[in-house]
């Protein structure tokens, strides 16, 4: 009987999921996440969670993390003091970034300051060129001097980022080994070893991420470690932002890997969730207090990209340079929107009206919490409603302020527009619905997905409430949602095989491309994965290695990563990769032409150690079985006398027709009519479409 | 949160808002695939394109995140393709960048489709880019000549698919024409597939909500914005300002003159109640070099800034509507208002951006909290082009520079970034030298050319280029080499443009800024932009950012005792860089 454990630490609640590997029963706690210690919350979750199902710390098998560590260090500036390294005449390369204003229209706006002050950015004499080829040999009498004013500035970590050294990494190799050897105690990353990819500044920046984040991370995950282990519980893993989970080891090597660690999870989650339900197509929809996020899983595969910024607002809108700090390894491709059950609808000068992207937050909250709140949030919309049960939430926890909720809509939202309560809270949900399609779209349509091919698994706390509505505007005819939603994040831990990528320019047209060449870099990648993979005791039947490669027509700017079958590589392997570029290409942008030549960009190796497949359940307690009724608004209905379920007391055999309610400690499922909700052997809510129509 | 500015919208509120928004992703889906598929790396890195989606009358009803410089001259563009085909049909595409019938200058090149459902016109997408090259006799078109004859290859609004299919004859005059074709037709294709994803997604809210209801949406965003730029009108007090502003050149030197010499542009502006007339009477004649702005491009550097003064929290939609209050004049045939057959190309950045940053200096007598101190003011160009050493093929590189952003009312400038009414990138020097013979040997700001105040003006960038193997054909546009950007409130102007050829045997040339020359192998371009101007009086700076500007090397400690009267406390020396 052997169990994973997966913790989520949220801005609220650090939540732990529990497995058991053999059967797929899940446990779940909830405690207050704790920011001075973080360590706390993880203990006292771990010991809810291991008490509660009486589980002996040695029966756990997996420990795994997602932390919000690096992203906060970024947000709030507590990184390192970081030092720069460069290529003589490039000091300012991380702070003239690529020249972009951040807002268009807004004069009084800049980027987030750079993590490397100037006064800590340093040069030194060399070049390479274009073809890889040394112009000005490394100064390395200069490096004395560069210690002794690294030493004297008190920098703790140093990235260094030459220029072409993804061509040819021989003097940043020297100048850090150099450097390594004249300050053990500093930590030195190089853009060789982070990320060989051609583009200086985007180098440059996630190099400078690592080095700027990597003492915090590995004090913080040696402390979480420490405690871990001290309660006899085995080797910590941390989720990666390209939803693999990674020891501690691999995590300090390459720290940038380890942003929007948190929302990867309930992408992998919903991707296990799709696996076992046999679903091949499915978009996830995660709605919590203050934002909603979107995902699309295709055939048991992750959508990830490689144009991300910490921090900045690249998941909300597609183009959004300079609000973060870019980095370039693989980040699940979600779609962001400022949308959560605590965002404020309000009225624009010009008459409109918004909601978010302020939000409420924990305090003061929705007015229906009565917590001080005063202004109407999507959760007093959907309490007015009747969605959200006016009497109280969190199984009778959270009392609810029903008539303070609909004052708050009257005042500020019904009486301008000349609206009923009701109506207002309706167009309320409109408007914030149709924020949230357009994060749907965005990584459907947008890539290219037709979303009427597509199943929906909802989850988050708010989720459940929106997914069908959405649903149906988008076309979907199929909603799931899994048991646990309002933890479900922290269940994507357990479930994640280890993993990691690598990549490297090899830049050539495809036309020209060496056979040995490619094979030999593949090869190298590979003793590199499969390294790393014995280094975390994966055994042999378990590996998998991946190789893709990032093509483009030889003008264009923008790849494409295709994959690359496995094998000796051969004259069949490069046509195969052209043919499957150019449908690709066809597929994402409408047209093709296979007569232009092609380039290869960057290869890439993902690899992953599997772990044995899983199984979630939720058991059915009769006991707990209660329903009641009372009047929801729906359109075209308007207030309807509606069945309200509990949803721990379902059987497998259950099944309603909206309209309908179902409630749960951590969510409310709305089914609206014209959909059916079945709940199957395994306690998943299946929600159909029956009769095909637009709301 | 209600204001006495709210007015009834004519369709459902809700509604609006998902119809407006599901436009502006539209629009910015098209950037997005213009972006990935485009083959100039002015397109693809750089990003010198705007997207948008029109009404049947050719009115903008939605801007992609593009360059806020184009939004007064695309719908001009638009409207007159609408004019010469008042009946489209489904699969046509036009083409054209005349800058006598809307377009703005030849290097623009504007692609527009109508979008049709169930046989009736919804509107046009269009895609306004600039092409590396459109021809003339100088590489890249950016030569001093004195009449658009010179400039390049001129396209009236011109038919060039018909039924969804390229015509072999329209195209083939076209790519005679111009510099590196197969480039230039890999990026008309990725106009072509842009503007497709605009007619997609009109169908798309046309079949859901119904073409007339689609039609009523496109008519009221118009309507709204137009409501919100009046209400925003109204918030500031009544007034007129009146500015007198010197440019520094045409790029031509006249006969009997040794240097290009400085014209004027004079500006008033009446603002009353939700209305502001913007009048250019009292500016200089045609000058003889492309420095002549068409009205089109005027009116965009007014509406940009005008954008920016009033509506910094981006609430109104930047659409034709926006412009119903504001009311451009200026003498026909004057250089702001350019009358055929004078020359235009440097004017499109150059002038527009003069433009704009005149608008801030004369705003700041009305509304001085609203604007800033004056920026590097120009494009910033460098185009090299000859033949690739390393491949024997013909290259043209277009490049733009950034200096400093103007100081603030309450904070400083920004360091190498574009200008308020511009938001190009740029080129990353690695895939610079890898698609051309070029080593960029320096790219870095420049320490004390952000004006001194109590908020400093931003710094300026310097790229330094060296010619490998061969000669190239080289020519930059860059103003204020010769005035320098202005400071408000008692700031200091901030540094001028300086351009310097480096000789194979180190001598240097100081150059004009404006106009082409040849590069011979092994020389070098310095390339300085401008710095900007400072806001408030020097004396007022907090002597501790004049500390943290020092000890970054914003600012030298002789700069600190000049500009400020500063000088280190003994006690506290300063960290060495």
């Amino acid at each position: 009987m052997t169990w994973r454990v997966g913790i989520d630490i949220g801005g609220t609640f650090t939540d732990v999921a529990l497995v058991e590997e053999s059967t797929g029963r899940i446990g779940i706690a909830k405690v207050p996440t704790t920011p001075r210690d973080f360590a706390q919350g993880v203990l006292d979750g771990l010991d809810a969670g291991l008490t509660r199902g009486g589980i002996d710390p040695g029966a756990v098998s997996l420990l795994s993390h997602a932390t919000t560590v690096v992203t906060n260090a970024l947000l709030e500036g507590k990184g390192a003091t970081t030092a720069s390294i460069g290529t003589r005449g490039f000091r300012d390369l991380l702070e003239l970034r690529r020249s972009m204003r951040t807002d268009l229209y807004d004069l009084f706006q800049d980027s987030p300051p750079v993590i490397v002050p100037r006064r800590f950015r340093y040069e030194i004499t060399e070049r390479i060129d274009a073809q890889g080829e040394v112009v000005t040999p490394l100064a390395e009498d200069e490096v004395p001097a560069l210690v002794e004013a690294l030493r004297a500035a008190g920098v703790q970590t140093v990235a260094v980022s030459l220029l072409f050294s993804f061509l040819n990494d021989a003097h940043e190799r020297r100048l850090g080994a150099m450097l390594r050897a004249a300050l053990p105690e500093m930590q030195v990353f190089l853009s060789c070893e982070v990320l060989p990819e051609i583009r200086e500044f985007e180098r440059a920046s996630t190099t400078a991420v690592c080095a700027y984040v990597g003492p915090l991370l590995q004090s913080y995950l040696g402390r979480l470690q420490e405690a871990v282990s001290a309660a006899g519980l085995p080797a910590l893993h941390v989720m990666g932002s390209s939803g693999g989970v990674v020891d501690i080891a691999e995590c300090l090597r390459m720290p940038a890997q380890a942003v929007e660690s948190g929302p990867a999870a309930g992408v992998i989650a919903a991707a296990l969730a799709g696996e076992q339900l046999g679903e091949t197509r499915i978009i996830s929809f995660d709605m919590g207090g203050t934002t909603a996020k979107a995902s699309v899983i295709v055939d048991g595969e992750i959508a990830v990209t490689a144009d991300y910024e910490v921090g900045g607002a690249t998941h909300a809108k597609r183009w959004a340079g300079g609000t973060g700090h870019p980095i370039r390894v693989p980040v699940i491709d979600l779609a962001e929107v400022s949308s959560g059950g605590g965002s404020i609808a309000w009225i624009d000068p010009g008459g409109s009206l918004k909601v978010g992207p302020r939000s409420a937050g924990a305090l003061p909250g929705p007015v229906a919490y009565g917590k001080g709140g005063t202004l109407p949030t999507v959760t007093d919309a959907n309490v007015v409603l009747g969605y959200l049960n006016p009497v109280s939430l969190l199984d009778g926890a959270l009392p609810i302020d029903r008539d303070g909720a609909e004052r708050a809509i009257i005042e500020h939202i019904a009486a301008p527009l000349g609206l009923t309560a009701i109506e207002a809270a309706a167009r309320i949900l409109e408007v914030v619905d149709a924020n949230m399609s357009g994060a749907l779209n965005i990584v459907s349509v947008e890539r290219g997905h037709d979303p009427r091919e597509f199943t929906m698994i909802a989850f988050g706390g708010a989720g459940p409430v929106h997914a069908m509505t959405l649903a149906s505007g988008l076309g979907i005819s199929r909603v799931i949602v899994p048991p646990g939603p309002g933890a479900f994040s922290a269940l994507g831990l357990v479930a994640s095989d280890l993993k990691r990528e690598y990549s490297r320019t090899f830049y050539t047209t495809l036309a020209g491309l060496d056979l040995g060449r490619l094979a030999e870099a593949y090869a190298s990648m590979e003793a590199q994965g499969v390294a790393m993979l014995a280094a975390a005791g994966v055994d042999p039947g378990h590996r998998s290695l991946k190789r893709f490669a990032d093509l483009r027509y030889r003008r264009q700017a923008y790849e494409l990563t295709v994959p690359v079958e496995d094998g000796s590589v051969t004259p069949e392997t490069v046509a195969a990769l052209a043919e499957a570029f150019h449908s690709k290409h066809l597929r994402t942008y409408g047209h093709a032409n296979d007569r232009e030549p092609i380039q290869v960009v960057n290869l890439r190796l993902t690899a992953a150690g599997r772990r044995p497949a899983l199984v979630l359940r939720q058991a059915t307690e009769p006991a707990a079985a209660r329903e009641n009724w009372r009047d929801v608004w729906f359109p075209g209905l308007g207030l309807t006398r509606t069945r309200i379920v509990w949803r721990g007391g379902l059987a497998p055999s259950f099944a309603v027709t909206g309209p309908a309610i179902i409630e749960s400690l951590d969510s409310t499922t709305v089914v609206p009519p014209a959909w059916t909700v079945a709940v199957n052997a395994d306690g998943f809510l299946i929600a159909q479409e029956t009769t095909h129509g637009v709301a | 949160m209600a204001s006495p500015d709210i007015r009834a919208l004519p369709v459902d509120a809700a509604r609006f808002e998902v119809v407006k928004n599901a436009l502006l992703s539209a629009a910015e889906e098209m950037k997005i695939v213009l972006a990935k598929t485009a083959y100039s790396p002015l397109l693809k890195m750089a990003g010198d394109y705007s997207c948008g989606i029109f009404d049947v009358r050719g009115n903008m009803v939605a801007q992609g995140p593009d360059l806020p410089v184009h939004l007064g001259s695309m719908p001009d563009s638009v409207r007159s393709v609408v004019a010469a085909f008042p009946e489209p049909d489904a699969g046509d595409v036009y083409i054209h960048n005349d800058p006598y019938h809307g377009g703005s200058h030849l290097p623009d090149v504007n692609v527009v489709v109508p979008a049709f459902h169930d046989g009736r016109l919804l509107g046009y997408g269009c895609v306004r880019a600039h092409w590396p090259d459109v021809g003339s006799a100088t590489p890249g078109s950016y030569g001093a000549v004195t009449e658009i004859y010179g400039e390049g290859l001129r396209m009236p609004p011109t038919r060039i698919y018909v039924g969804g299919v390229p015509d072999p004859n329209v195209e083939n005059l076209i790519f005679a024409n111009v510099r590196a074709p197969a480039e230039r037709i890999g990026d008309l294709r990725a106009q072509v597939a842009a503007n497709r994803r605009a007619v997609l997604r009109l169908q798309g809210l046309a079949a859901k909500y119904g073409t007339g209801e689609l039609l009523r949406i496109m008519d009221s965003i118009l309507d709204y914005s137009e409501a919100m730029m009046r209400a925003a009108l109204r918030r500031i007090p009544d007034g007129t300002s009146v500015l007198v502003d010197t440019i520094d050149g045409d790029g031509i030197v006249e006969p009997g003159d040794t240097e290009d010499k400085v014209f004027r542009v004079k500006v008033a502006i009446t603002k009353a109640g939700d209305g502001i007339v913007v009048d250019f009477d009292g500016s200089d004649g045609r000058v003889s070099g492309p420095m002549n702005a068409p009205l089109t491009v005027t009116r965009s550097g007014v509406y940009a800034a005008l954008k920016n003064i009033l509506d910094p929290g981006s609430l109104i939609p930047p659409n034709s509507g926006a412009w119903r209050p504001v009311d451009v004049r200026a003498p026909e045939g004057c250089c702001v208002n350019a009358a055929e057959p004078a020359a235009v190309t440097y004017a499109n950045h150059e002038m527009s951006v003069r433009v704009a940053d005149m608008i801030f200096a004369a705003m700041h007598h009305l509304a001085p909290e609203t604007t800033l101190a004056g920026s590097h003011g120009t494009g910033g160009v460098a185009i090299f082009g000859g033949t690739d050493y390393r491949t024997g093929e013909t290259f043209i590189s277009y490049e733009v520079t950034k200096g400093g952003f103007g100081a603030r009312p309450i904070k400083d400038g920004i360091n190498g970034v574009s200008t308020p009414t511009g938001n190009m990138m740029n080129t990353p020097v690695e895939i610079l030298e890898m698609s051309f013979p070029l080593r960029v040997e320096e790219y870095r700001l420049v320490a004390d050319t952000g004006g001194a105040g109590k908020w400093r003006g931003g710094l300026a960038a310097k790229r330094t280029w060296r010619i490998l193997e061969r000669d190239v054909q080289c020519a930059t546009c860059c103003d204020r080499t010769i005035t320098a950007p202005y400071g408000l409130a008692g700031g200091q102007p901030g540094s001028i443009g300086l351009l310097h050829l480096e000789m194979p045997d180190g001598t240097m040339k100081r150059l004009q800024g404006k106009g082409a020359f040849l590069a011979p192998a092994g020389s070098k371009l310095h390339f300085q932009l401008p710095g900007a101007g400072g806001y408030g009086e020097a004396r007022e700076r907090d002597p501790a950012l004049i500390e943290r500007d020092l000890a970054a090397g914003y600012v030298t400690p002789e700069a600190a005792a000049r500009d400020y009267g500063y000088v280190a406390p003994p006690s506290r020396p300063l960290a060495a860089e």
